[in-house]
Parts: C-alpha cells; sequence; structure tokens
C-alpha cells in the first residue's frame, strides 16, 4: 500500500522520553521532491520528529517508512535509511580535528566505500557549490559560523541523499550569514532535492515550500501551502504563533 | 614606512620585574645567591673533585669531598643489563636500543595508523625477545628470570602500555554501554581494581594465580607481572579516555550517525582521535607514572634498574657509593621521563595548531 511517490511517511506515531510524551499521534506523507518547513514554538518537538525520521531518536508506537524501508529495529534498515538521508544540525557538528575536505569524504569512503580520488572529486564539487572551495584544507574552527553550516550541507550532499533534514540551519548564525546559507538551501530546493526544514525563516518558507507544518505540544496542529498558512491561517494556535513571530 | 614594534629593551624589563622594590630587589638577590651557591657545590662535587676512574678509586671518599663516578664506570653494565651474562650483555643493549628505537618511531607522524604501529611493534617486540631470549642461531638461552636492569625496565613499561592501552580503550567503552549491565559490571571492575594498591595486584599475580590457574595457562612470572600492572594501568586509562569521550558534545557521534558511519567507524574515526586528544595532558601523566612505578617489581624478585642499582653498590667494595648510583639512576629515569613529557607537550601544540 506504500504510494511509491512517498519520501517519507509516518502513520499514528507517538515518542517519549521515559514518561514525558513528546510526539502525539504524528501522521505525515511527505512526497519525492517536496519541501516541508516544519515550525512553532520552542519545545514543540520540531526536533525531536526530524530526529526520529534518521533513527537519531527512536519511536515508541506507530511506523516510520523511509523511501520504502521500514524503521524498525533491523540494523540493516537503520543503515539503509541513514544512507539515504543527510542532517544538518543547528550547531553544524563538522569534525573539529578533520579539515573541510576530509570532512566531506570520510562517510562516501567508510559507508559508501567510494575510492579516494573520486570521493575527493565530488566533495570538490560539491565546495564549489556551496562556494567554499578555497577553503578545503582548511580545519572547521579556522572558518565563519556561515562558512562552517555550507560545509556541513555539503559533507551531508557527500553522502548522495535522496532526502536531507534541516534542523534549525540558520538559528546558531550571526544575522548576516544567515542569508548565504540560505541561499545554498534555496539552490538545493530548485535541484527538486526532497527536504525537511526545521526553521522560522519564513521567507524561505513562502520562497521554496510545498507545505508548512505547525507543531505545538508534540502535535501537528495544522498544515497548509505557504501563501494560505501565512495570511489565512486556521487554528488559533498557529495565529497566535505567526503573531508573534511576524510580530504583529 | 612600516614600523614594527620593539617592546621595552632587555635591561628595562629585568628592571622592572625583578628590581622594581626595595622589596623585590632584596628577594632577588637573595634567592640568587641561593641559587649560585648550590649550583657551585653541586659542580664542586659532582664536576671540580669528582674521580672519574676506577684506578683512582682509593681516592673515593678519603676527604676528596668529590663524588666518586668511578663506581658508575666500573658497574655500569651491572646497572644496564642486570644479572644477564657478562659475555652476551651486547644482546640486551641491542634489544633495548630496539625498543627504544620503536617507541621513538611510533612517535613519528608517519607511524600513526593501527596497520603501521601494530607492524612496528610486532617487530619492535620480537627482536627484543629474540634477542634476549636467544636459544637459536647460536645464541644461549637467557631465561626471564636473568634479565634485568634498564633493559627489563624498559621492557616492561613497553608491554604494559602496549597491552594496558588497547585494553583501555575496551574498558572505557564498556563503561559507556548502552546496556546497564555491562556498564555498571565494567564500573564495578573498573572501581575495585584502582581502589587495590598496585603492588597487591603484582602480587597476586606472581604469586597467587599460579595456584589457581591451570598450569598451561601460568607462564612466566615476568609476564603475570606485566599482565597484571597492564590491567592495573588499563583501569586508571580507561577513566581518562571515557573523561575524554564524554568532554566531546553530542553532536558528534550524532553527525556520524547521520551520516551513516557504523560504531566502530564512529568509534576510530570521530569519538577516540578526539578523546585522545581531550585526554593528552592525563595519559602523559599516566605514562610516566606506569614507567616510574615499574621499580615496585623489584619486590617480586625482578631485577629492574633501581634493583640493579642497589646491586652495584651493594659489595664492600664500593658500599659507599649510593648517592652515586642513585644520581645515576636518577639522571636515567629522568632522560626518560622528561622525554616524554616533552613529546606530551610537542603534540599539544600541534594539535592546537590544527583546531584553532
Ligand atoms: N533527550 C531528551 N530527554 C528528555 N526530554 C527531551 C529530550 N529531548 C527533548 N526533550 C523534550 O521534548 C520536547 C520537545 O523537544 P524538541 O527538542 O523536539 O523541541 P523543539 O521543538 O525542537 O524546540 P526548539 O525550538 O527549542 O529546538 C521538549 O519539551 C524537550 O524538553
Ligand atoms: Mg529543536
Amino acid at each position: 500500500m506504500t504510494n511509491s511517490q512517498s519520501a517519507v511517511r509516518i502513520s499514528d506515531m507517538d515518542k517519549y522520553y521515559g514518561t514525558f510524551h513528546a510526539l502525539k499521534g504524528i501522521n505525515l506523507d511527505i512526497a519525492k521532491g517536496e519541501k516541508i518547513v516544519i515550525c512553532g514554538p520552542s519545545g514543540s518537538g520540531k526536533s525531536t520528529l526530524i530526529r526520529c525520521i534518521n533513527r537519531l531518536e527512536e519511536h515508541q508506537v506507530g511506523s516510520i517508512n523511509v523511501l520504502g524501508t521500514e524503521l524498525d529495529d533491523n540494523l540493516d534498515n537503520i543503515d539503509e535509511i541513514r544512507r539515504e538521508t543527510g542532517m544538518v544540525f543547528q550547531h553544524f557538528n563538522l569534525f573539529p580535528h578533520m579539515t573541510v575536505l576530509e570532512n566531506c569524504i570520510l562517510a562516501p569512503m567508510l559507508v559508501r566505500k567510494q575510492e579516494r580520488h573520486l570521493a575527493e572529486r565530488d566533495a570538490m564539487e560539491l565546495l564549489t557549490k556551496v562556494k567554499i572551495p578555497e577553503q578545503a584544507e582548511k580545519y572547521p574552527g579556522q572558518l565563519s559560523g556561515g562558512q562552517q553550516q555550507r560545509v556541513a550541507i555539503a559533507r551531508a550532499l557527500c553522502m548522495k541523499p535522496a532526502i536531507m533534514l534541516f534542523d534549525e540551519p540558520t538559528s546558531a548564525l550571526d544575522p548576516e550569514m544567515i542569508s548565504e546559507v540560505l541561499d545554498v538551501m534555496v539552490g538545493l530546493a530548485h535541484e527538486g532535492m526532497t527536504m525537511i526544514c526545521v526553521t522560522h525563516e519564513m521567507g524561505f518558507a513562502r520562497q521554496v515550500a510545498d507545505r508548512v507544518i505547525f507543531m505545538d505540544g508534540g502535535e501537528v496542529i495544522e498544515q497548509a501551502p505557504p501563501d494560505q498558512f501565512f495570511d489565512n491561517p486556521q487554528h488559533e494556535r498557529t495565529q497566535a504563533f505567526l503573531g508573534q513571530i511576524l510580530g504583529h | 614606512m612600516a614600523q614594527t614594534y620593539s617592546g621595552p629593551g632587555v635591561f628595562k624589563r629585568i628592571r622592572d620585574d625583578y628590581f622594581s622594590t626595595r622589596l623585590n630587589t632584596v628577594v632577588t638577590l637573595g634567592f640568587a645567591a641561593f641559587v649560585i651557591w648550590v649550583v657551585w657545590s653541586l659542580f664542586g662535587w659532582g664536576i671540580q673533585q669528582a674521580i672519574w676512574s676506577p684506578a683512582d678509586k682509593d681516592h673515593c671518599g678519603h676527604g676528596s669531598g668529590g663524588a666518586c663516578w668511578a663506581v658508575i664506570a666500573a658497574r655500569w653494565r651491572l646497572i644496564f643489563f642486570g644479572l644477564f651474562p657478562f659475555e652476551e650483555q651486547w644482546r640486551s643493549g641491542i634489544a633495548c636500543a630496539a625498543i627504544v628505537l620503536t617507541g621513538g618511531l611510533s612517535c613519528v607522524p608517519w607511524f600513526w595508523s593501527a596497520r603501521r604501529l601494530s607492524a612496528l611493534w610486532i617487530i619492535g617486540f620480537a627482536v627484543f625477545y629474540c634477542l634476549m631470549r636467544g636459544g637459536f642461531f647460536g645464541l644461549t638461552l637467557v631465561s626471564e628470570q636473568n634479565w634485568g636492569g634498564l633493559s627489563l625496565t624498559i621492557f616492561i613499561f613497553a608491554s604494559v602500555t602496549l597491552i594496558g592501552m588497547p585494553l583501555a580503550i575496551v574498558f572505557a567503552l564498556l563503561r559507556q554501554s548502552r546496556l546497564p549491565w555491562i556498564a555498571r559490571t565494567m564500573g564495578v571492575v573498573i572501581d575495585t581494581i584502582r581502589s587495590l594498591p598496585l603492588l597487591s595486584i603484582l602480587f597476586t599475580f606472581a604469586i597467587v594465580i599460579p595456584f589457581v590457574l591451570p598450569g598451561w595457562m601460568i607462564g612466566d612470572k615476568l609476564y603475570r607481572v606485566i599482565v597484571g600492572y597492564a590491567l592495573f594501568f588499563a583501569c586508571y586509562q580507561a577513566e581518562i579516555i571515557r573523561g575524554g569521550i564524554q568532554s566531546l558534545p553530542a553532536g558528534q557521534d550524532e553527525a556520524a550517525m547521520a551520516l551513516g558511519m557504523s560504531y566502530w567507524n564512529r568509534i576510530s574515526y570521530i569519538i577516540l582521535p578526539q578523546a585522545f586528544r581531550n585526554a593528552l595532558p592525563a595519559t602523559i601523566n599516566q605514562l610516566v607514572i606506569t614507567f616510574k612505578e615499574t621499580s615496585l617489581v623489584v619486590i617480586i624478585g625482578f631485577f629492574e634498574i633501581l634493583a640493579s642499582g642497589n646491586a652495584a653498590y651493594g659489595n664492600a667494595e664500593w658500599n659507599f657509593a649510593h648517592v652515586e648510583v642513585y644520581c645515576f639512576v636518577g639522571l636515567i629515569y629522568f632522560t626518560f621521563v622528561f622525554a616524554l613529557s616533552r613529546y606530551g607537550a610537542y603534540l599539544e601544540r600541534r594539535m592546537a595548531v590544527v583546531e584553532r
């Protein structure tokens, strides 16, 4: 019954941290090539939700299916899903003891068993795409926040994932660096990548999202295409939230 | 025109730092006088009035007022090689040099891969063992009981570190295990062994274990002591490594997981390299302590360098010269420990350059 066009399919999923009910009855079907923006107040479970998709967090009830692979306790399935999903974190999480290039080629060589020179060639291509090929031999600590985040995106792309997960990729950045990261993400969206982004960058959401999802208290409260979501929100909690972040 | 800032002159700096007030001047001069007096006395005792040649040994201790280095000249082979048969001591010397060379080479970054390091150490130990033990190619057999002196000290240290370090990594990982009963058991084992004195562990392995284990598992006393010591080392080092691992942000492991890396790849490429960096000062410290505490094996009846030092002055002919012998042995310890700590400092500098 799995729709072959589905990238991610989450059904009746619940997640607990001990006794704390962090996600409640999540149902979500994300098509291949779709761009999703998830927003909501702090502590609403946005990070938890996307971290469940690649099993950085384990869900307890319901099912998650990524590109036809069921996310269960089968380690092969988990590996398979992690190979197909790239993730970008709020705090970059680059490996500080490796150069930018080494950061990019490590997983392709170890996980995809790619040969070094091919991995390096691909990495340089992607570093060029995020506009920092000249930093390849530097260490992450020598780069600005915006540059580090672009490296992190390139590193994730080096695994040639079908789905990209972003967890507030710009919220640790100084304001003047936000746009350089968003530009890269917009470019990626135009290439047809399936993207699930937790972000409060509403301009980005309007520009590229196919659907905006609003979460609160561990539940999906409302989801709609951006125009409808921003101009005509249905749920009062959504209205209150938008009122706050858009400064009405 | 570019101007370079040269800072205040040396004279001005010294005057500002050491002679700025009357009290400072008094303290500076007093301390300088004391240092000069100590250095001068040591120079007089250790060099100027010292007796160097065993031929002049009769002058030693009879009012010459100087050190009697003649004892070293006469007895250095005992100190370095212990009870190793006299004609065969060249073997012990080369074996010792081989281990030191192996240790030195493994400090060179080129060797820093699991394959190169293990190849290096297998060769190093093989050379050491074949030369020391002999029993082929016309080399006479010298059993472990007759090994001694510096070669034995270095052998024990190298083996303890080499067995202990991988063991420490395994212990640290087990203690971090997600299965609570494994983590807890490992925690109890580590804490128990750490709460025992090293001496009691060495005794247990040297003397008690043979009663407990089946005959084929006993092995020579030397190896039992090494295993016991390695276990002790591993427990301390495991806690150091665990501290290094815990100081890493959780995001490091998560990023590696998100990239699909397996547990062992994450451990060996992401977690351990960074954990060791964080734990480097403590690790060097632990190595220094381990090197110095090899002297405890004397009590089990081994003739390591301190014991052979005791023997060097322990006869009627030289029994007055213990200070000189201890100075010499102390100098040997110092050479190794100092080299080790300088190497640690070099590594820290090297990593600091890399990361900022
Ligand atoms: N490891 C954890 N253990 C226990 N509770 C957790 C854990 N991680 C998150 N939580 C709780 O789960 C809830 C959802 O957290 P989550 O990080 O998903 O929120 P978020 O929507 O991403 O918030 P933010 O915008 O601040 O990042 C929060 O109430 C949080 O306290
Ligand atoms: Mg979050």
